[in-house]
C-alpha cells in the first residue's frame, strides 16, 4: 500500500525531479508496463503462455501511425485512430482467441500460435511498401502537442488505472476463474464455466489494452517501426514478467520500468553484455527464484503476506424439486463406445428417475467409468442418444450438460490444487452465482446437503487450506461438495468415499441417500463396498464387459451367481455367514 | 538384537511451515508386516514419502537394515530394495504395461519369472500385455501399479491404500498374494490402509496414527484389534 502510494506521487513530482531524457525513457516503460501487466494477467493467473501481447501494441502504435500520416491529425482522426487501435486489436484477438481455445486444443498449440501471430504481423508491416513505411516505419506526423510532463502525467495515470483495475480484478471472485482456469479446465467445465469463451474475452479485454498501450506509445514517440509489433519484444514482455514475478502484477509492473530504464542506460554502454546480463539473470530467476525478483525485494517490507480471510459458511435453501412431470432424469438409448475395433461400451440401454440412487457395479475394467464420461460429454460417445432432463445432448460439451442438471464427481480427486477450499467451493456455485469481478464476497452460501458434506468431514473448519494440502480423503470430499455445490439434478458419483474412513463413509451414505429420497435428486454411484451400496441404493445395476448383465435390488444381485462369480470374492460371502 | 528392516528415529516431517509428522519412532523388524491406519490428514501418506525421501525430514533420522538414508534421494531409496505404491496413480501412461512392469526390474530377462508369480493374481493382464498402461481403467491402473511394486521383489514394500477402488475378488487374491509374497520372500511391508480387515488380515501388527503422532499399536491378530481401531477412526 505505501509502496502504491510512492509510486503514485513519484508519477505526480516526476517532472520536477527527473530530466528529460530520463521522463522520455520512463514515458516508454510506463506503455510498455502495461502491455506487461496484460501479459501477468493472461499468462501468470490464467496460465496462457503468449508471445503475442506485442501484436496488439504494435496494431494499436501502427493505427496512430497511419492514421496521422494519411489523414493529417484533427480531433476527428484522433478519434478515428482511437476506435481502430482498440477495434482492430480486439478483432484480432477474438480470431486467434477462436483458433488457440477451440475445445480439446492444447495449450502448447495456444502458445505457438501466439509466437506465429506477432511474426505475421512485422511481415504485413515490412510488406506494405509506401503505406506503412516497410523496415523504416513510419515517423514525422503530426500528433499531440503535449509537453514532455504532461505525457508523463498521461502514461503514468494510464499504469496506476490499468495497474489498479488488474490488481481489483485478479483478487475479485471472477479472478480465481482465471486461477482455476490455470489449474484445472476440465473440473471448470465440469462446473459449467465455458472456458474457451472466458479465454477468448480475456484475451480481446487485454488485446484492447495493449492496442491502447501502443497507442499512446505511437502518438507520443512520433515514430512507429515494425519491431513494436514484433516477436522480439513479446519475449522481452516474457522475460520482464518472470523477472518482476509473474502472478503478482506489481512484479511485472515495477520490473519491466526498471529494465527499460536499465536498458536505455547499459545499452549504449556496454551493448553485447547487456544483453547477455540480461540473459543470464532470466535463467537464473527461472531456476532459483521461480517468483521473480520483485517479490523477494518486497518481502522485507512485509508485502508478501497472503490474503487469509475466510469466507462465513451460510445455507442457500436448495431449490424445490421440481414436480416429476414424467419425464425420466436420465434416459440412454443404444449407447456404444468403442476404441477402434474394440467395443467398450455396447448397446447400453439405461433409465433412471429422479429420487432413484443407482448402484453401479461390475469388475474393474468394466466399463463404468466410460459409461460416465458417455454421459457427461456429448463428444464421447461412438453412438446412441443420452437424455438428461428430458434435453438430447447430441455432441454438446460438457459445461452445457451441466447446465442441463448434471454433476460429475471423478474417480481422483478433481479439484483446484492453488485454490482454499472456500475458492474451490465458490468456483463451484459461478453458475448458479455470477461472481463479482470487482469485489469478494464474504459469504459462502451452498446448499444444506454440500454443508453436509463439509461437516461429516471436518472440511468446514479448514476453508482457508489450500486443496493440494489436503490428504487424498479430505480432497475427495471437497470434490463432492464442490460437484453438490451446483445444485445437479442428476449427479455422478465415481467412487466418492474412496479413501474415506468407515465412519466417514457412514456420513457421506447418509448424505448421498439425503440427496435421492428427501431432495429428489437423480444419483448414480460407482462403488466398490458392497456394504455402504446395500444401505443406500435402491437399485443395482452390473455392467459387464461393456454391457448391462443385470438389473434389480442389492439382494437379488448380489446374491446372484454371475456377480459371485465375476465380481464379489468372498469378501460378501464371509459378511453372509457372520 | 536383530537389526530392523526400517527404523524411524524421532522423525519429524511436513510441507513448508506446517508439520504433519511429529516425533515420530517406529522399528520394523525384517519380515514383519505393520498395517498403518488412522483418519484422513493425520500423516499416514506423508510418513510414506517422508521415508522414500520425497519430502526432507525436519528432524529425526531413517535407517534400513542399519543403513541411513535419512538424507537419500529417492531413486537412491529404491535402489536399495525398497519400493512404493504410491496413492496417486504414478504411471507411465504412454508405455505399455509390459513396460511399466519391466522398468522395476533390473534385466528383461527377469521379467518371465517375475511375471509368472504375479498373473494369477492379476489376470486382466495376462493378453493385454501391449496394451498402453493409459487406457485401462482405474481400478487396473491401480493393480499394475501393485503388480510392479510386488514385481521387484523388494526387501520393504510401502503400499498406500491399493485396495481402493478395487472390485472384491481382486482385494482378496491381492490378499493372498502378499501373504504368499512374506512367506516365500521374508518381505517387510508398510501398508496404509481404510480397509480395515484387509490390513488386519495381511499384517502381524498395526499402528494408528493421529495428528502424526503413534496413539495406539497392537497386534493385529488380537481380538480387540478391530474394535480398539474403530474407536480411534471415529473420533
Amino acid at each position: 500500500m505505501t509502496l502504491g502510494l510512492l509510486g503514485v506521487a513519484l508519477i505526480i513530482i516526476g517532472p520536477w525531479i527527473f530530466d528529460s531524457y530520463v521522463l522520455n525513457i520512463l514515458i516508454k516503460a510506463f506503455f510498455f508496463s502495461v502491455t506487461a501487466v496484460t501479459v501477468d494477467v493472461l499468462w501468470g493467473y490464467t496460465g496462457y503462455l503468449t508471445f503475442g501481447q506485442s501484436a496488439f501494441f504494435g496494431i494499436g502504435a501502427y493505427a496512430a501511425g497511419l492514421v496521422f500520416t494519411h489523414n493529417g491529425f484533427s480531433p476527428g482522426t484522433v478519434a478515428l485512430a482511437l476506435a481502430l487501435a482498440v477495434a482492430a486489436s480486439v478483432a484480432v484477438a477474438a480470431l486467434v482467441g477462436w483458433l488457440s481455445f477451440y475445445r480439446g486444443a492444447s495449450p502448447f498449440f495456444a502458445t505457438v500460435i501466439s509466437l506465429v501471430l506477432p511474426i505475421v504481423m512485422t511481415q504485413l508491416l515490412l510488406s506494405g511498401g509506401e503505406w506503412t513505411g516497410s523496415s523504416s516505419g513510419l515517423t514525422g506526423y503530426d500528433t499531440f502537442d503535449f509537453s514532455l510532463s504532461t505525457w508523463y502525467w498521461i502514461a503514468g495515470a494510464a499504469l496506476i488505472a490499468v495497474g489498479l483495475f488488474a490488481w481489483t480484478v485478479v483478487r475479485s471472485d471472477a479472478g480465481r476463474v482465471l486461477a482455476s482456469i490455470r489449474d484445472n479446465e476440465s473440473r471448470c467445465s465440469y462446473l459449467g464455466i465455458n472456458v474457451p469463451m472466458v479465454k477468448i474475452l480475456l484475451l480481446a479485454a487485454t488485446a484492447a489494452i495493449a492496442g491502447l498501450a501502443g497507442f499512446g506509445y505511437g502518438s507520443f514517440s512520433g515514430v512507429v517501426a515494425p519491431e513494436l509489433s514484433g516477436f522480439v519484444l513479446g519475449t522481452e514482455l516474457i522475460i520482464w514478467v518472470a523477472l518482476g514475478g509473474r502472478g503478482t502484477l506489481w512484479g511485472p509492473l515495477i520490473g519491466s520500468i526498471l529494465i527499460n530504464v536499465a536498458t536505455a542506460y547499459l545499452s549504449s554502454r556496454m551493448p553485447f553484455a547487456w544483453q547477455l546480463i540480461l540473459g543470464i539473470t532470466f535463467v537464473l530467476v527461472i531456476v532459483v527464484l521461480p517468483r521473480g525478483l520483485v517479490p523477494l525485494l518486497l518481502k522485507p517490507f512485509g508485502l508478501d503476506a497472503q490474503r487469509d480471510d475466510i469466507p462465513t459458511l451460510v445455507e442457500r435453501p436448495a431449490a424445490a424439486a421440481t414436480a416429476t412431470t414424467g419425464t425420466p432424469a436420465l434416459v440412454m438409448n443404444g449407447v456404444t463406445k468403442s476404441y477402434g475395433s474394440f467395443k467398450v461400451l455396447q448397446n447400453i440401454v439405461l433409465q433412471a428417475d429422479a429420487g432413484e440412487l443407482v448402484g453401479l457395479i461390475g469388475p474393474n475394467g468394466a466399463g463404468k467409468t466410460t459409461l460416465m464420461r458417455c454421459m457427461s460429454d456429448g463428444a464421447d460417445r461412438s453412438a446412441g442418444s443420452v437424455l438428461l432432463c428430458g434435453h438430447d445432448i447430441g455432441r454438446l460439451p460438457a459445461e452445457a450438460c451441466v447446465r442441463f442438471g448434471l454433476g460429475r464427481k471423478f474417480q481422483n480427486a478433481n479439484i483446484f490444487e492453488s485454490l482454499t477450499v472456500a475458492e474451490c467451493l465458490r468456483m463451484a456455485s459461478t453458475m448458479l452465482e455470477r461472481p463479482s469481478l470487482l469485489r469478494r464476497a464474504r459469504t459462502l452460501a451452498l446448499p444444506p446437503y454440500a454443508l453436509d458434506v463439509l461437516r461429516a468431514t471436518q472440511l468446514d473448519g479448514k476453508l482457508g487450506s489450500v486443496a493440494l494440502d489436503l490428504s487424498h480423503g479430505e480432497q475427495q470430499a471437497l470434490e463432492l461438495a464442490m460437484v453438490l455445490a451446483l445444485e445437479p439434478r442428476i449427479v455422478l458419483l465415481d467412487e466418492p468415499t474412496a479413501g474415506l474412513t468407515k465412519t466417514e463413509r457412514t456420513q457421506i451414505g447418509q448424505v448421498l441417500s439425503s440427496l435421492a429420497h428427501r431432495y429428489k435428486l437423480c444419483c448414480l454411484l460407482v462403488e466398490h463396498d458392497l456394504d455402504f451400496v446395500e444401505d443406500i441404493a435402491t437399485r443395482i445395476v452390473v455392467l459387464h464387459q461393456g454391457t448391462i448383465v443385470m438389473q434389480g435390488t442389492f439382494q437379488e444381485v448380489v446374491h446372484s451367481d454371475l456377480v459371485k462369480t465375476i465380481y464379489a470374492g468372498s469378501a460378501h460371502a464371509a459378511r453372509e455367514v457372520a | 538384537m536383530t537389526q530392523a528392516a526400517l527404523q524411524l528415529e524421532s522423525v519429524s516431517s511436513g510441507y513448508k511451515a506446517s508439520i504433519v509428522v511429529r516425533d515420530l519412532s517406529m522399528k520394523i523388524l525384517p519380515g514383519e508386516a505393520v498395517a498403518l491406519l488412522g483418519k484422513n490428514g493425520m500423516g499416514k501418506t506423508t510418513l510414506l514419502k517422508t521415508i522414500m525421501g520425497y519430502l526432507p525430514k525436519k528432524a529425526g533420522s531413517v535407517h534400513v537394515r542399519g543403513k541411513d538414508i535419512t538424507k537419500l534421494a529417492p531413486h537412491r531409496v529404491a535402489a536399495m530394495g525398497i519400493s512404493y505404491a504410491a496413492q496417486e496413480q504414478a504411471l507411465f501412461t504412454e508405455l505399455s504395461i509390459r513396460d511399466n512392469l519391466r522398468l522395476g526390474l533390473e534385466t528383461d530377462a527377469l521379467f518371465g519369472e517375475r511375471f509368472a508369480a504375479i498373473e494369477p493374481v492379476f489376470p486382466v493382464f495376462k493378453d493385454r500385455l501391449k496394451q498402453y498402461a493409459g487406457t485401462l481403467s482405474g481400478g487396473e491402473q491401480k493393480m499394475l501399479l501393485v503388480a510392479r511394486a510386488l514385481m521387484m521383489r523388494p526387501s520393504l514394500v510401502l503400499l498406500d491404500e491399493i485396495t481402493e477402488g478395487l472390485q472384491p475378488s481382486v482385494i482378496d487374491r491381492i490378499g493372498v498374494a502378499l501373504l504368499r509374497e512374506r512367506e516365500l520372500n521374508c518381505t517387510t511391508m508398510l501398508i496404509i490402509e481404510q480397509n480395515v480387515p484387509f490390513a488386519l488380515k495381511v499384517a502381524d501388527r498395526y499402528v494408528v496414527l493421529k495428528q502424526g503422532e503413534i496413539v495406539d499399536e497392537g497386534s493385529a491378530k488380537s481380538a480387540g484389534a478391530t474394535s480398539a481401531i474403530f474407536d480411534h477412526l471415529r473420533v
